[in-house]
C-alpha cells in the first residue's frame, strides 16, 4: 500500500500541454478516479505516474520518495491499458504469470497464484486459453489479474470497462471494487463517464484540458461543483446571475437566500446553481422564499419522470417534474430553489477551459 | 424447393476459386512441372536427343559416390544456413536500432533498404569491387599506411570459405529480413513493450519474452525462403567463388553447359538431389521452429 503524491506536474507535447500544474494527493488505499473528456490528458497523467513518460515538470512522489529517477520496471505501478493488451503469444497462464515470472518467481509458486487470482476474477479453469479464444470481458479479466498478481504498489486502470457492454460493466465495476477493497491497492482509475466515476471511487479528480477542476468525494460534484463547467459536466446547465451580498444573491427574478459558509466569499456578481432533480414545482399562493416564476419551453416524458424546460428570465434551466406534470408550452410555473440545494459556481463560462458540452458548442460554432 | 440451386450455387461458388486460379495454375504446372519431369527423366538415363533410352540409377550412384559431390554439398548448405542465420540475427539487430527514432533515422532507414531492388549480379560486381585483393578497401587501407602492399589484404573474394559469397547474400538479404520485420513491429507499436514494462520487465526481459515471441514467424517464414534461395542460387558463388569446391548448383549448372552432352544427365541429377535435399533441410528446420517457439 502506497500513498501517491503529484506534485505540480506538467506534461508537454511540443507546443501542446497535455497536463498543467497538476496538484494531487491519494491516501494508501484509497481509489481515485480521473474523469474528464476525451483529449483531456487523463491517459497522459497515468503515463507520468508509471514512469512511461516523464513529466515535463513536476515532482511524483510514492510513500513521500521521488519515484522520476526509478525506471517503470522498477516503479511498481501497473498499468492496464485502455485496449487490454494480451500478449497474443501467450496463453491465460502465462500472460497472468508474467509479473512473477519476470520477478523470477519459481514455476510452483506461480501456478498457485496465477490459479488463486484468476479466481478472484471469477475465471478459474481457463489457464490454457488464448487470449483469442476469449470474450472482451474475460480479456479485460485476465488484464486485471495480470496487474493484481504482482501486488503493485498503485493500480493503473485507463478506461478498463469503456469496451464492455452495459451489463458486463456494472458486473465489471463491483468486481474492480470489491478486488481493490479487499487487496487494500492504491489504485487510480480513468474514465470519462461520470456515473461510473462516482459509483466506483472514493474521490473523483475532474480534468479538462489538462487542468484539475475539482477533486473531492463523488456528492460534493453534485452538492457543491466548483465552476459551471463542473456542474456541466454532471449534467446540471441551470444557472442564475446575480449580485451577492451577504448570504443572499439578488437576482433579476428576486432575491434568492443560499446556506452562508464558513469559507468567505466575496459580495460582488455570483453565478447560482440547482440541480434539476431539486428544483420543485409549487402553486401559486406559497409565500415561501426563493420562488420564482418560470416559463414552460418544453416537456418531455420519461416514464420514471417528465423532464421539463423553463426559462427564468430569459437562462432556460432544466427541471425533473413528476411523471404526472401536466402543463403547457408558455405556461407560467412557479419554482422553489430549496436554500439547501443552491450552491454558488464560480463562472468558467467565457474562459476557454470548459465541459465536454462547452467545448463541443464551440466546435460546431466555428464549423 | 430451394435445395436445388442453393446447391448448384453451393457447388458454382465452389468451383469458381479453382477456375480462376487455373490459367496461372496450368502454366505453372505445364512449365514447371514439364521442366522437372523432362530433368528427372534426363537424371534416370532417359535422354532420346542423344540416343540413351534406358532407365538407369547409374547417374545418381555416380553423383552420390563422388567424394567432390559431398564436399560441394557440405559448402552449399554451410553457406546458405551462415547467410540464413546471420541475415535474422543482424536484421533482428539493424531493425531494433531503426525503430527507435533518431537524428537521422528516416535517412538511415531508407539507406538500409537501398540493397532491396539491386540485382544480385550488381551486387556481386560491387563487392568485387570493394574487397578482393586489388579493390577499393585494400588499395585505400595501403594508401593511408595500414598494410605495406594491396596484396597483405585477406582473400575474402574467391577465398575457399565463401566469404564473399555469403557477404553478398548478407548485403541483399538482411534489409529483405529487416522489411519483414520493420512491418511487423509498426504494425505491433510499442504497446505490449510498455504493458511488459508496467509489470517490471527490464528490457532483456521485454525483448526475449515479448517482441521475440510477436516477430518469431516473421523471421521463420523470411528465413525459410532465404534458405531456398541462397542454396539454389548459382549465380553469386559462380562469380565470387573458388573453382573448386564450388557449390552444387554452380557445379549443376558447369555439368549442364559442358559441349560433352553426355554430362547432362549427371548435371540433372545433381539438380534433384539438391532440390530433395532442400525440401528435407525445410522441412526439418520448420519442425524445428515450430518447436522452439513453443
Ligand atoms: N505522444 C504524444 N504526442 C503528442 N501529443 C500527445 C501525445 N500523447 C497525448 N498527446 C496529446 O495530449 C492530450 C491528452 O491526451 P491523453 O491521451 O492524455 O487524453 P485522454 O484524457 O486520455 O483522452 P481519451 O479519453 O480520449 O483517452 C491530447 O490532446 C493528445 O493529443
Ligand atoms: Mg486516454
Amino acid at each position: 500500500m502506497t500513498a501517491v503524491s503529484l506534485r505540480h506536474i506538467s506534461r508537454r507535447f511540443g507546443d501542446h500541454v497535455a497536463v498543467r500544474d497538476l496538484n494531487l494527493d491519494i491516501e494508501s488505499g484509497e481509489m481515485v478516479a480521473f474523469l474528464g473528456p476525451s483529449g483531456c490528458g487523463k491517459t497522459t497523467t497515468l503515463r507520468m505516474i508509471t514512469g512511461l513518460i516523464e513529466p515535463s515538470s513536476g515532482d511524483i512522489l510514492f510513500d513521500g520518495e521521488s519515484v522520476l529517477s526509478t525506471p517503470t520496471e522498477r516503479r511498481g505501478a501497473v498499468m492496464v491499458f485502455q485496449k487490454h493488451l494480451l500478449f497474443p503469444t501467450m496463453n491465460v497462464a502465462q500472460n497472468v504469470g508474467f509479473g512473477l515470472k519476470m520477478a523470477r518467481v519459481s514455476r510452483e509458486e506461480t501456478a498457485e497464484r496465477v490459479k488463486e487470482i484468476l479466481e478472484l476474477v471469477d475465471l478459474p479453469g481457463l489457464e490454457d486459453r488464448k487470449a483469442h479464444e476469449l470474450s472482451g470481458g474475460q480479456q479485460q479479466r485476465v488484464a486485471l489479474a495480470r496487474a493484481l498478481i504482482v501486488r503493485p504498489k498503485v493500480l493503473l486502470l485507463d478506461e478498463p470497462l469503456a469496451n464492455l457492454d452495459a451489463n458486463l460493466r456494472i458486473t465489471m465495476r463491483h468486481l474492480i471494487r470489491s478486488i481493490q477493497k479487499e487487496m487494500g491497492i492504491t489504485a487510480i482509475f480513468v474514465t470519462h463517464d461520470q456515473e461510473e466515476a462516482v459509483m466506483l471511487a472514493d474521490r473523483v479528480a475532474l480534468m479538462f484540458d489538462g487542468v484539475l477542476q475539482q477533486v473531492g468525494a463523488p456528492d460534493e460534484f453534485f452538492r457543491t461543483p466548483r465552476t459551471t463547467g463542473v456542474a456541466r459536466f454532471f449534467r446540471n446547465g441551470n444557472f442564475l446571475r446575480g449580485h451577492r451580498r451577504g448570504s443572499t444573491i439578488h437576482t433579476d427574478v428576486g432575491p434568492i437566500e443560499i446556506v452562508s459558509t464558513s469559507e468567505t466569499v466575496e459580495d460582488g456578481p455570483s453565478v447560482l446553481t440547482v440541480r434539476p432533480e431539486e428544483v420543485r414545482l409549487v402553486n401559486e399562493e406559497t409565500d415561501q422564499e426563493n420562488v420564482v416564476p418560470a416559463v414552460v419551453t418544453s416537456l418531455i416524458y420519461m416514464g420514471s419522470h417528465t423532464q421539463l424546460t423553463v426559462t427564468i428570465g430569459d437562462t432556460p434551466w432544466q427541471i425533473q417534474a413528476p411523471a404526472a406534470f401536466q402543463a403547457r408550452n408558455g405556461d407560467t410555473v412557479r419554482l422553489l430553489l430549496p436554500r439547501g440545494h443552491v450552491s454558488i459556481v464560480a463562472d468558467d463560462d467565457t474562459a476557454t477551459t470548459g465541459s465536454a458540452e462547452a467545448t463541443l458548442a464551440e466546435g460546431s460554432a466555428v464549423l | 424447393m430451394t435445395s436445388t440451386p442453393m446447391t448448384a450455387r453451393r457447388i458454382r461458388n465452389g468451383l469458381k476459386i479453382p477456375l480462376m486460379l487455373a490459367p496461372a495454375l496450368g502454366l505453372v504446372v505445364v512449365l514447371f512441372g514439364g521442366g522437372i519431369l523432362v530433368g528427372l527423366g534426363q537424371s534416370l538415363g532417359y535422354f532420346p536427343a542423344i540416343g540413351l533410352n534406358e532407365f538407369t540409377f547409374s547417374n545418381y550412384t555416380t553423383v552420390l559416390t563422388d567424394r567432390n559431390f559431398l564436399i560441394s554439398l557440405w559448402l552449399t548448405f554451410r553457406i546458405a544456413a551462415v547467410t540464413t542465420v546471420l541475415s535474422s540475427v543482424l536484421a533482428i539487430a539493424f531493425t531494433l536500432v531503426l525503430r527507435e527514432k533518431f537524428a537521422g533515422s528516416k535517412i538511415t532507414t531508407f539507406l538500409f533498404q537501398v540493397p532491396l531492388p539491386v540485382p544480385h549480379l550488381v551486387a556481386a560486381s560491387g563487392i568485387i569491387l570493394l574487397i578482393t585483393q586489388s579493390g577499393l578497401i585494400a588499395r585505400i587501407a595501403t594508401a593511408v599506411g595500414l598494410m605495406d602492399t594491396p596484396a597483405d589484404f585477406p582473400a575474402l573474394v574467391f577465398d575457399k570459405g565463401g566469404v564473399a559469397i555469403i557477404l553478398t547474400f548478407l548485403w541483399k538479404e538482411v534489409p529483405f529480413v529487416g522489411l519483414v520485420i520493420l512491418a511487423i513491429l509498426q504494425s505491433v507499436g510499442p504497446q505490449y513493450e510498455e504493458q511488459a514494462r508496467t509489470l517490471g520487465a527490464n528490457a532483456r526481459q521485454r525483448f526475449r519474452h515479448v517482441l521475440l515471441p510477436l516477430i518469431m514467424p516473421g523471421v521463420m517464414s523470411t528465413s525459410i525462403i532465404i534458405f531456398a534461395f541462397t542454396f539454389a542460387n548459382y549465380e553469386i558463388p559462380l562469380l565470387l567463388g573458388v573453382r573448386f569446391p564450388s557449390t552444387l548448383p554452380v557445379v549443376a549448372f558447369r555439368e549442364y553447359q559442358d559441349p560433352d552432352l553426355a554430362l547432362r544427365p549427371q548435371a540433372m541429377a545433381i539438380s534433384i538431389v539438391l532440390a530433395v535435399v532442400a525440401i528435407l533441410l525445410l522441412i526439418a528446420y520448420r519442425r524445428l521452429a515450430r518447436s522452439a517457439v513453443k
